[in-house]
């Protein structure tokens, strides 16, 4: 069985024209595989070495350096925390812990029910509104316990 | 204040082409496309116009770097450095938010300039909700035949602090692991696939509208000596109003703290850290410093891509120093040792130091340790890794010496 | 030829091409700066900051292997400025490396043991808690990757990315957690695998071969040529004689490939590398009669009854590419009337590259066709036989079991009225031969072997040859002196 379906197949090729040098659109079509399977494991990324007709491990060695790209799946909806200066002056320790109680998970583990996973990140250039979160690729200021316990309610 | 990218902040709807267009939009590319390519960079040049990536390079020097189509034929590429993540940055979010048609007449001005044909931008991807606003208004860009003259294509990071470098930044879009090459050559000589390319940030380009518009002398005139225009400030931290503050260049940091409402809760001030944190900080006694590259860079720091935190006497900097020492090691790319490592043991010695557990040779070994990695390094980060820690050391000797055991 | 520049280096004035690299420009004066990633058939990354020199007028230390030589140039790779930077950055490559070199293969070549004899010896200052990775992993048939010791140069990366091709290995995750792994799925196989041992300035790839069977300091060197294929790629041959209850009792315990810009480079190929296994395996030592009964004779006696034989005519000189130059000059003279069999069809040949292997798996048939010897074919050879038309056959180092089936070898070899072995190992047939001689191994003879290109390359002696053997061309002159009827 493919690794992705043929709509998918679509989409990552799509990624190898759209720029001038198909190597371009590596990046990229690495973001649509974590979208797509929330993790890019050693066989999506096989596949997309094929599509891209580049070596694995130069392949691979991408798929590990960026921090956005995971090799175990993350929560459906991915959470972010900023722990960079300014959001750490702004108590995003104490968010941390909230996080951590909220979803009942240490950082980078995903609940059991698959839905939610946190993390910690860096700077995500949201200073004058810490902590920030980075729900599912989106910025939120001002993360509370409240705010951080609504996220529960996400579909 | 004189204002030039953020001027019209109060509109609610600048982002959209229609009132982008009011406000005298894209006239400045209209002016460019009837210049001689050569006399776009020398008003440029006569703007002194620097790099506000955190460089400072002059622009148009920059520019003229780039080899003539006879010493290399081929395409030539402009790209925009969106990959803002520097701690304590945000005034590119906010400048691609607010003001994204702003950014794109300041590219295609570029393009012209150099001759490009296609031209790309680099967001960050934790700035989706800005792409999703550039893509808008690349496709009213489109529609209205701005970009016949060169193409722009968006493209996103993903999650790397590094590739904000430019040379790492090229080595990302090409597919690879975002590792800095070691110029020469320079990317303007072989940038992108090999390709001579100009990389500047979003804010630069942001002001080179203004520059053809207006001319250079009037955006030379708004700053100091050889730093021309504005610079738009991200400030955060002890402050009562943070947010983007857009100055000329060579404001007093005293003037520049009271646009934010000065320290939060009249507390006293402990530091500001004036480019982002991998600036050396400043202190209260620095507060009359006119804000500039080359005053900054006198005064012993860097204005860097002006991401101001403001920190109050309630700071401790040996965690200060833990936080940015953690971000670089998380950051560091792997490539060179002495990063790689000195990033590695900086933070370990510090993280126990915090735990109490320090001693008075861990002070000598960060100190050693710094110098050694400074200057010895593939990149910038590098650089930083052996700089901030004893920044902090040498501006607040009591804060770590608190944090190891006296002998008595 | 770029132009000649004059440059100070550490003091004294020297000469060089424009632009060559520092580092390099150093080692032809003499003057090593030390260096990890850098090697001069994978670039130079100049990751490991280990070559940092001083030069007048730079803002701040450079690396030697990136940066080129001017004229005028004023560098010190001795200053106190550059022995610090080196210094450290050779304390920072230790930070997280496990030193365990009592129990690591490539203590007594290593190059942070190397390094901190002579540019560290400082006091240790880490305190830290050392990072665990994988120790033992296999890698490969050949290779154990241990990822403690990595010092993330990036060699065998670039080797298995530029030179093979084949990218099996790669440098994954980032920062501190930044590690060389096989990339997933992939094993270390690839024909010159060997070379990632070689190139590994420390102990993270060690040779699955050799791991554990000998220190490198109780080990003899000795310039030779691999036998292994037409290309002749120089080698070392590493021997374990001193301590001889070490490696299993054997005698050879390593083959490194030597430089040599002409042939082979830096490498060598995992066949020609790892084929030495034999070499000791049924080694012949005794000048014997073998019909009608087993007898130990004399050299003189063996040489004097075969010359008498060879002299009735209709002899055929069974050979292969394994003979030096200088056995084949010989055997030309012995074997003047003789019909000759060396073909490599179809026993000596097998897979080639674009990299060193050649098809002919024998290193020196380019001799014989200088000398303007022609091949029979086996065929052609069998039928002779057949047909009664050999009288005498001359066999040496062939194994003609390989080439006919064993059988049917036998009922040929026994068609000849007359026949001689001759060789270092035994095979089936040397047993049905007339006379069986014992010949040195290529590492127990010095001589020299002209390769597929006409390039002649010389291999020393390095082990004595076991019992009565002598090098074929010796041999060949007792027969050719006893033909004449003059002592040789």
């Amino acid at each position: 069985m493919s690794v992705f379906t043929p709509e998918q197949e679509k989409t990552l090729v799509g990624w190898t024209t759209r720029y001038p040098y198909s190597n371009m659109g590596l990046v990229e079509a690495l973001r649509s595989v974590q979208e797509w399977k929330r993790c890019v494991t050693p066989e999506a990324a096989s596949r997309v070495a094929d599509i891209f007709q580049l070596p694995f491990n130069r392949v691979w060695s991408v798929a590990t350096f960026f921090p956005t790209f995971t090799t175990k799946p993350t929560g459906r909806h991915r959470v972010g925390l900023c722990h960079g200066l300014s959001c750490w002056m702004a108590g995003s320790d104490k968010m941390e812990k909230c996080l951590e109680e909220t979803f009942g998970t240490k950082p980078f583990e995903t609940t059991s029910d698959g839905k939610f996973s946190w993390e910690p990140m860096e700077c995500l250039g949201a200073c004058e509104q810490g902590p920030a979160l980075l729900v599912n690729e989106r910025l939120q200021g001002q993360a509370t316990n409240d705010k951080i316990a609504a996220l529960k309610e996400l579909k | 204040m004189t204002k030039i990218v953020t001027k019209h902040f109060d509109e609610p709807k600048l982002h959209e082409l229609e009132t982008y267009r009011r406000l005298g939009g894209y006239q400045g590319l209209a002016k460019a496309l009837t210049m001689d390519r050569a006399a776009v960079v020398a008003e440029v040049e006569k703007s002194n116009l620097r790099g506000l990536g955190g460089a400072g390079f002059p622009t148009a020097a920059k520019w003229k770097t780039l080899p003539g189509e006879d010493k290399i034929p081929g395409p030539r590429y402009v790209v925009v450095n969106a990959d803002e993540s520097e701690p304590g940055c945000f005034k590119d979010r906010v400048l691609m938010a607010r003001a994204p048609h702003q950014l794109i007449e300041g590219l295609l001005i570029a393009a012209h300039a150099i001759g490009a044909k296609e031209t790309f931008l680099f967001v960050r991807g934790e700035y989706q909700n800005q792409y999703d606003i550039l893509e808008q208004a690349l496709a009213e860009a489109d529609a209205a035949g701005y970009t016949k003259h060169a193409s722009i294509k968006l493209m996103r990071g993903a999650g790397a602090y590094i590739s904000g470098l430019d040379t790492a930044l090229l080595e990302t879009m090409e597919g690879k692991k975002a590792w800095p090459r070691q110029p020469p050559p320079f990317p303007t000589v072989a940038g992108l696939m090999g390709k001579p390319t100009v990389v500047n940030n979003v804010e630069t380009l942001s002001m080179l509208p203004f520059i053809v518009r207006e001319g250079g002398e009037a955006f030379a005139k708004i700053g100091s000596a050889k730093n021309g225009g504005t610079v738009v400030f991200s400030i955060s931290g002890h402050v009562e109003k943070p947010g983007v503050y857009e100055v000329p260049m060579g404001t007093a940091l005293r003037d520049v703290l009271a646009l934010a409402g000065g320290v939060r809760g009249g507390k006293k001030l402990k530091c500001v850290i004036p480019g982002g944190t991998s600036m050396p900080p400043l202190l209260e006694k620095d507060l009359d410093l006119k804000l500039d590259f080359d005053a900054i860079r006198a005064a012993g720091t860097f204005l860097g891509a002006g991401g101001m935190i403001v920190l109050d006497e309630t700071v401790d900097t040996v965690a200060v120093a833990h936080n940015i020492q953690r971000f670089l090691t998380h950051e560091s790319c792997g490539q060179c040792t002495p990063c790689r490592e000195g990033s590695y043991w900086n933070e370990e010695i510090l993280e126990r130091m915090l735990d109490e557990k320090g001693t008075a040779e861990d002070l000598a070994n960060l100190t050693r340790v710094g110098e050694n990695i400074t200057g010895k390094v593939i990149c910038a980060l590098g650089d930083t890794v052996g700089v901030v820690t004893r920044a902090y050391m040498s501006k607040f000797p009591d804060d770590f010496k608190k944090r190891v055991p006296s002998n008595g | 030829m770029a132009k000649l520049v004059k440059f100070k280096l550490n003091g004294c004035e020297v000469e060089a091409e424009e632009g060559r690299l520092v580092i390099d420009a150093a080692k032809d004066e003499g003057v090593e700066i030390p260096h990890y990633c850098y090697h001069p058939a994978l670039g130079n990354p100049g990751n490991c900051r280990m070559c940092i020199v001083e030069v007048a007028g730079a803002p701040k230390p450079l690396v030697a292997c990136r940066t080129g030589v001017r004229e005028g140039m004023d560098v010190k790779s001795d200053s106190e400025l550059a022995k610090r930077a080196q210094s450290s950055a050779l304390e920072l490559h230790l930070v997280n490396h496990p030193l365990d070199c009592p129990v690591c293969d490539q203590s007594g070549e290593c190059g942070l043991q190397d390094y901190y004899m002579k540019i560290g010896q400082y006091q240790s200052s880490v305190r830290e808690d050392k990072q665990h990775k994988d120790k033992r992993i296999v890698a490969g048939p050949h290779v154990m990757l241990d990822q403690e010791r990595c010092i993330l140069c990036t060699r065998c990366t670039r080797f298995v990315d530029d030179v093979t091709k084949t990218h099996e290995l790669g440098i994954f995750h980032r920062g501190h957690s930044e590690r060389i792994e096989l990339t997933p799925g992939k094993v270390l196989d690839n024909a010159y695998s060997g070379n990632v041992v070689d190139i590994c300035p420390v102990g993270a790839l060690t040779d699955r071969d050799f791991r554990y069977k000998v220190r490198v300091w109780y080990l003899d060197q000795t310039d030779s040529v691999c036998p292994g294929c037409a290309r002749g790629c120089s080698i070392s041959v590493h021997t374990n004689t001193k301590r001889p209850w070490h490696n299993d009792g054997k005698r050879v315990a390593r083959l490194k490939p030597r430089y040599n810009p002409d042939v082979n480079g830096y490498w060598m190929c995992d066949e020609g590398r790892y084929g030495f296994g034999s070499l000791d395996k049924d080694r012949l030592g005794r000048v014997l009669r073998l019909k009608p009964a087993k007898q130990d004779v004399s050299w003189e006696t063996a040489a004097a009854e075969i010359a008498a034989a060879l002299g009735e005519g209709d002899v055929a000189f069974v050979a292969s590419g394994m003979l030096s130059n200088a056995d084949w000059a010989a055997a030309k003279v012995l074997f003047a009337g003789a019909k000759f069999y060396f073909t490599p069809e179809p026993d000596q040949v097998g897979g080639e590259d674009a990299i060193l292997r050649k098809r002919e798996k024998v290193p020196n048939l380019k001799a014989a066709e200088n000398l303007g010897l022609k091949s029979g074919s086996f065929d052609e050879l069998a039928h002779d036989l057949e047909s009664g038309r050999v009288r005498a056959l001359y066999v040496v180092e062939r194994d003609l079991g390989k080439i006919w089936g064993e059988d049917r070898a036998r009922g040929l070899m026994d068609k000849a009225k007359f026949s001689v072995f001759q060789g270092p190992n035994k095979f089936t047939v040397s047993e049905w031969a007339d006379y069986r001689l014992p010949a040195t191994a290529y590492v127990e003879e010095s001589g020299e072997f002209t390769n597929f290109e006409g390039k002649i390359s010389a291999y020393q002696k390095a082990l004595d040859p076991i019992g009565e053997a002598r090098p074929d061309h010796e041999i060949f002159h007792l027969v050719a002196a006893a033909l004449k009827g003059v002592p040789a």
